[in-house]
């Protein structure tokens, strides 16, 4: 088997599978295992659907016969068509039965438009998809973003329909009724099957000692080699195993009705493992052969059976056993003239589900995310006031980096904060006659360090340019330790919270051991931390702080970051077409956020 | 009552990281034994097919003095030669203890291991969580005891007779 690596010692450790279910193991492996197949964990599909209620009644002689579009708007403000719905006939309080499946992405905002028309009687002969829409009677549009659906308990959003803009200023407002979207993550990707796999009578193929066996399950595919999904550890001599449990996920595997194969190999470190047995099983028939506590026989195909000193009686029982669970009847009889069954039994000891609780599940749990700022006052970023300075606030209203880095971090970030009230911190500068300060309220408070909203942010930021003078040196220390200490009060007071801190920065921080010393400490809360580097310095050194690029964050006393919470990256213009730079730095928040609840095994509340 | 005077730690070994024996990474067998005093510790099984990167995931309960500063964690592997220490972690107990995050919190921690020769060697991954009696859950930081309060071992025997005791108010005489 190719799949198999050779090497001894990770070769006989087991692999794959859907996830670690186990809430104590950080499931590092997992999240490789995740991204190496191209999902983060934070790409959910999701099924739209629609009502609505008090439409306007736009016909004479019956009710409205009402249809909705929806679109995605582009960043370009261009809209793309998602898809229609079909027309309901004569209702003015319509739910529709068309539902759209889009990919949830955490790291953008998704701006959906839904147009709602009376599609008048002469057209109802035609495909809706060949609808010309300006010969169609307007009733109304809403807008609103895929994230505020999201993180609703209920998962559905009520939206009241307005006006096209055009025509708003000319009409008086009017009610033109409410719309509905509810959203539905697609349930089957969070199923965990869980297995205790075990075999008994396995055949001797080592020389001196018994054999080491070990399983392969793979799902059969069309015309082609199955695909493995997972294997179990190599367990050394023994002809009757018990393996660990292993995990598959129902997403992995297709179906539970998807055809499997369970392959047994003896394990030989040359990589050369041979086959000791086979069978061909659907997760649904290997929950059978669990209730029914009976094994099933392996066999061989009789090309690999080169092994005489088991020769197996076909009997009249072990065929119809056979034929039992062998879905194909045809495909069946085919395998018994070029198979040799086995002695070999396999055992399922254990068959549970689980489902996986998926970041959409915490939103809608009540689990929010918390927004902190905390912005760089160095020296180093020139005298803001002149138009060389990173801090220069431009009369025309062209965002500074610093403006820029706030915005399009805070624009995503702010629907998973309900109230919206962010901590924003500055650091490296001197207040009005004090000393240096390395964490200093934006807002120039002493006492609370809250502002409200993203506008609140920016309005604090260009207040706090004019009352401060820029100091040095960059220190991270006592921002992130600020922050740290707000994210454990919250748990102190019961709180499901999780914590996001800004820090954006134009250089190579001095305390690079105390801002490990705190990263450290804060790996053990609920907290991640972003760094967006602007201006041209060389952020070599931020790099370190990111532990995806390199060792694991260890502190001056020795105790070492228990996960990765950082994110660096530097801010630099991004080309059209090129993935946005915060797309990037806000990807692997979904993932840092379940590896924290996981490993705890925190629920999401029961919406 | 001697559990007033102790703690009981639910610790779970959870893994190690590139272990080494004199620069080599160590084959099987290694086992990692917790230690909150000379009297009190526990071990986990051996592990046998990790290699360099055990996993144990193994719970195991201990009691700790109130006033302990440091737990010891020691990485140890069974050797043809016997049971030799691949690498030690001091763990202060302030990085579960005190602090805001409610007693119970169960913490995710991770550690440098040194060698007898005080070279890095590894990391070992753990979890704590402070086991907190049913009625005193309420958080020791909201009542206002200061954390790691001069309190007493307690008196207890340990065969030959040895009392060994510990001044109750030691630490703070001016409060009480």
């Amino acid at each position: 088997m190719g799949n198999c690596c050779s090497d001894e010692a990770g070769g006989r450790a087991a692999m794959g599978g859907a996830s670690s279910q186990n809430p104590n193991v950080p499931n590092e492996a997992i999240d490789h295992f995740l991204k190496s197949r191209g999902y983060h964990g934070l790409f959910s599909q999701i099924e739209l659907s629609y009502s609505a209620a008090d439409l306007r009644d736009r016909d004479v002689l019956s009710k409205s016969d009402p249809m909705l579009v929806v679109y995605k708007k582009g960043r370009d403000g261009l809209l793309e068509e998602l898809g229609r719905t079909e027309v309901i006939l004569n209702s003015l309080n319509p739910t529709w039965i068309a539902k759209h499946t889009i990919t949830y992405h955490f790291e953008i905002v998704q701006t959906l438009v839904f147009h709602v028309y009376d599609v008048d009687t002469q057209f109802h002969n035609v495909e809706v998809k060949m609808l010309k829409l300006d010969e169609q009677q307007f009733l109304g549009e809403a807008t609103c973003a895929l994230s505020e659906i999201v993180t609703k308990s209920n998962r559905s959003l009520t939206l009241d329909l307005v006006h096209r803009e055009e025509s708003a200023r000319s009409t008086r407002p009017r009610n033109l009724g409410k719309l509905t979207v509810h959203a539905e993550e697609s349930l089957s990707s969070k199923t965990t099957t869980e297995m205790i796999l075990r075999c008994s009578d396995l055949e001797y193929k080592d020389l001196f000692s018994k054999s080491d066996p070990f399983l392969i399950i793979s799902k059969e595919v069309e015309n082609g080699t199955p695909i493995p999904v997972c294997k179990t550890e190599v367990i050394k001599n023994d002809l009757k195993p018990t393996w660990k449990r292993v995990f598959l996920n129902i997403q992995q595997v297709g179906s539970k009705d998807s055809p499997l194969v369970i392959e047994c190999f003896n394990f030989n470190s040359n990589g050369k493992h041979d086959l000791m047995g086979k069978i061909h099983k659907s997760l649904a028939d290997l929950e059978k052969l669990h209730s029914s506590g009976q094994g099933e026989n392996l066999f061989l195909p009789t090309l690999v059976g080169h092994d005489y000193h088991n020769k197996v009686l076909l009997c009249i029982s072990s065929i119809l056993r056979i034929l039992n669970y062998i879905k194909f009847f045809a495909f069946s009889l085919r395998l018994l003239n070029i198979m040799q069954i086995l002695k070999s039994q396999l055992f399922v000891e254990k068959f549970s589900q689980s489902v996986e609780h998926t970041f959409l599940d915490y939103l809608a749990g009540g689990c929010e995310l918390n927004f902190m700022v905390a912005i760089d006052f160095t020296a180093s970023n020139g005298n803001p006031r002149l138009p060389d300075s990173l801090h220069y606030i431009d009369p025309s209203g062209r965002p500074n980096a610093y403006q820029r880095a706030i915005i399009e971090v805070g624009e995503v970030l702010q629907f998973y904060d309900s109230d919206k009230r962010f901590p924003a911190w500055g650091f490296g500068a001197r207040p009005i006659d004090g000393p240096v300060s390395h964490c200093f309220n934006l807002n120039g408070s002493s006492h609370y360090c809250e502002v409200e909203g993203i506008q609140g942010i920016m309005m604090a930021y260009t207040s706090a340019l004019l009352n401060v003078s820029l100091a040095g040196p960059t220190l991270f220390g006592p921002v992130i330790s600020n922050a740290a200490l707000i994210a454990s009060q919250s748990l102190a007071n019961g709180g499901r919270k999780y914590y996001v801190l800004l820090i954006i920065t134009d250089g190579v921080v001095t305390d690079l051991q105390e801002t490990k010393d705190a990263l450290v400490k804060a790996s053990d809360l609920p907290l991640s931390i972003l760094i967006v580097g602007v201006g041209g310095a060389d952020f070599k050194e931020m790099e370190i702080l990111d532990a995806d690029k390199g060792e694991r964050l260890e502190s001056s006393t020795g105790r070492v970051a228990s996960r990765d919470i950082v994110q660096f990256v530097p801010f630099r213009e991004v080309q059209s077409g090129e993935i946005s730079v915060v797309q990037a730095l806000l990807a692997e928040l979904p993932t840092q956020f379940l590896t924290y609840m996981r490993t705890r095994d925190i629920q999401p509340l029961s919406s | 009552m001697a559990s007033t005077f102790l703690r009981t730690l639910e610790i779970t070994v959870i893994s190690g990281e590139d272990l080494r024996n004199d620069r080599r990474p160590i084959k099987k067998n290694a086992f990692a034994v917790v230690r909150t005093d000379s009297y009190n510790s526990r071990r986990t099984d051996m592990d046998t097919d990790g290699g360099s990167y055990p996993k144990w995931n193994q719970k195991l309960v201990v009691d700790m003095s109130m006033h302990a500063q440091f737990i010891t964690l020691e990485v140890q592997c069974k050797t043809s030669l016997g049971d030799k220490t691949v690498g030690t972690a001091r763990i202060p107990v302030s990085d579960f203890v005190g602090g805001y995050v409610p007693e119970s919190y169960l913490h995710f921690l991770s550690y440098r291991l040194r060698d007898h020769k005080g070279e890095r060697n590894g990391i070992v991954n753990i979890s704590v969580r402070v086991k907190v009696p049913e009625y005193a859950s309420c958080s020791r930081t909201e009542l206002g005891i200061p954390l790691g309060m001069g309190v007493a071992l307690g008196q207890r025997n340990f065969g030959g007779g040895i009392v060994t005791g510990v001044p109750v108010l030691c630490n703070y005489p001016g409060k009480y």
